[in-house]
């Protein structure tokens, strides 16, 4: 990306674009946590909700990578962590490599259809959801119980196609198609 | 990264690597440091918490209240029904209210009669409740009340009826309580009219089991559980439920407390009970051996003996 930057003096558009976009995810990120933290129901739930950060996350490094650096990445599920009483750091750097693992192939998915990209993006949660129970039981930590986990995992996947619908309506994020080119005739 | 697109050099690729190992490293790492010190990076969220959070209360404020009032309306729908029944109610309440208020006027006197003297020392904060826990699989509330408010860790917190939870982590304007339905939360409780013991351990449901129960049969559903101030954490006698039968047989406690819309929580400041340490002084004739003995005492030299002696 950096040495490709030859055009440094004038406000350079798709730098501007890059950053508003940067800074939508991390509002939309922000907002997520915030929905989260609002004291509307403190009842337990028997139906935890899905983990809305990693959808958007994986959704975004798919359809356009450059949008979400992985700095921004980690500070995100950091802050989440954080504010989620969970165990700071842990599933922040397996989420991280998660999405590491899917930016690699975000040119090799542009050719999947979405069934094949959906099938892949849940395998990359499960294995997630496994690492992070796995990092937790070698480190002897307590853990809550599988089936709530389970479950969450189940609504995570099955919001996936849900997230990349409102990506797609309403910040009009797609999969770059095969040789476009962005504003300066760069290709994606 | 071999794969290069623009037919130019990749310098970028390599660096990208090691920076995003880097990152990885320094997140492990700090769950590593959470792992072996604990307390010092509770402490630090804690602190973090309490920034954050009170900075965004302009915005959790009001869409709490909005949502609640969407709820309010949506019981106007029900408004006739509603209002029939709550006549009912309050027809039951008024004989409620008529036999407690002669049971009141018995147990002052009955208790006056034993001259029971009753724990002056149970005061409250009161907090208004800002944030849950974020996560399915945590329960907790961030109350707006901490440190300068003189809260301490283990408190007990309860809302206008039954015991809600305990301090656990506080900023200097925040505290968290760890609810009971929380699947650490741990208490001793005693089942009333029979006196048993036992220990509620929250499991992340919503009514929490009973555990180490000693005799199963004396217990009944519908019996009355408060908490019972074994191990000193708690203050004795604070209601927490009724007891309730799962369908694993097991006896489960409905929480008293009002779970379901946590607002305005009492913190009770809890003094710690001065512990007995000693197994008491040999009580004896001897006039050296403490205050008690008045009668034959020679008031000549007494004073200036035994008073230094005993301090």
């Amino acid at each position: 990306m950096r040495p490709q930057r030859r055009f440094p003096p004038m406000a350079d558009p798709i730098q501007t674009a890059r950053l508003a976009y940067r800074l939508i995810y991390l509002l939309l990120a922000v907002l997520v946590i915030f929905l989260r933290l609002l004291p509307l129901d403190t009842t337990p739930t028997s139906w935890p909700g899905p983990n809305l950060l990693l959808c958007l996350c994986f959704a975004w490094v798919l359809r356009r990578p450059e949008y979400v650096p992985a700095p921004l990445v980690a500070l995100v599920f950091l802050a989440d962590d954080i504010l989620s009483q969970r165990p700071p750091g842990l599933f922040a750097a397996i989420a991280l490599l998660g999405s590491e693992f899917l930016r690699r192939r975000e040119a090799m998915s542009r050719e999947l259809t979405f069934l094949i990209e959906w099938l892949m993006v849940a395998g990359v949660m499960t294995a997630v959801f496994l690492a992070y129970r796995l990092g937790l039981a070698i480190t002897f930590v307590a853990q809550s119980n599988l089936s709530m986990e389970t479950l969450q995992l189940v609504s995570t996947v099955v919001a996936y196609p849900l997230v990349v619908g409102l990506t797609r309506v309403g910040f009009g994020l797609r999969k770059a198609a095969t040789g476009e080119v962005d504003a300066m005739g760069r290709r994606l | 990264m071999a794969r290069d697109r623009n037919g130019q050099t990749d310098y970028v690729g390599p660096i990208r690597r090691i920076v995003v190992g880097g990152m990885v490293f320094v997140l492990l790492a700090l769950f590593l440091l959470w792992r072996i010190d604990s307390p010092r990076v509770e402490r630090f969220r804690a602190a973090l918490v309490d920034r954050l959070v009170p900075s965004m209360e302009w915005a959790l404020v009001p869409v709490t209240k909005f949502a609640g009032m969407v709820e309010d309306f949506q019981s106007y729908a029900k408004i006739y029904e509603q209002n029939q029944e709550l006549r009912r109610e309050l027809q039951q309440m008024k004989a409620w209210k008529e036999a407690a208020l002669q049971l009141e006027q018995k147990n002052a006197r009955l208790l006056d009669l034993n001259h029971v003297p009753l724990d002056p020392k149970l005061t409250h904060v009161t907090g208004v409740v800002l944030a849950d826990s974020g996560s399915p699989f945590r329960q907790s509330v961030l109350l707006n009340v901490g440190e300068r408010d003189g809260i301490r860790d283990g408190w007990a917190v309860m809302d206008g009826l039954g015991l809600v939870g305990r301090i656990s982590g506080v900023g200097q304007s925040t505290a968290r309580v760890i609810l009971l339905t929380d699947s650490n939360s741990r208490i001793p409780v005693t089942i009333q009219p029979s006196g048993q013991r036992a220990i509620l351990s929250g499991d992340n449901s919503a009514i929490p089991p009973l555990d180490f129960l000693e005799a199963a049969d004396q217990v009944r559903p519908g019996d009355r559980v408060v908490s019972s101030g074994d191990g000193g954490v708690f203050p004795a006698g604070l209601l927490v439920g009724q007891i309730t039968q799962g369908p694993d047989r097991r006896f489960r406690v409905w929480l008293s407390a009002d779970y379901e819309r946590l607002e305005f929580l009492r913190v009770l400041r809890s003094h710690e009970t001065p512990p007995v340490t000693d197994s008491g002084g040999l009580i004896a004739p001897d006039d050296r051996l403490g205050p008690p003995p008045p009668p034959a005492e020679p008031a000549a030299d007494a004073p200036a003996t035994t008073v230094p002696a005993d301090g």
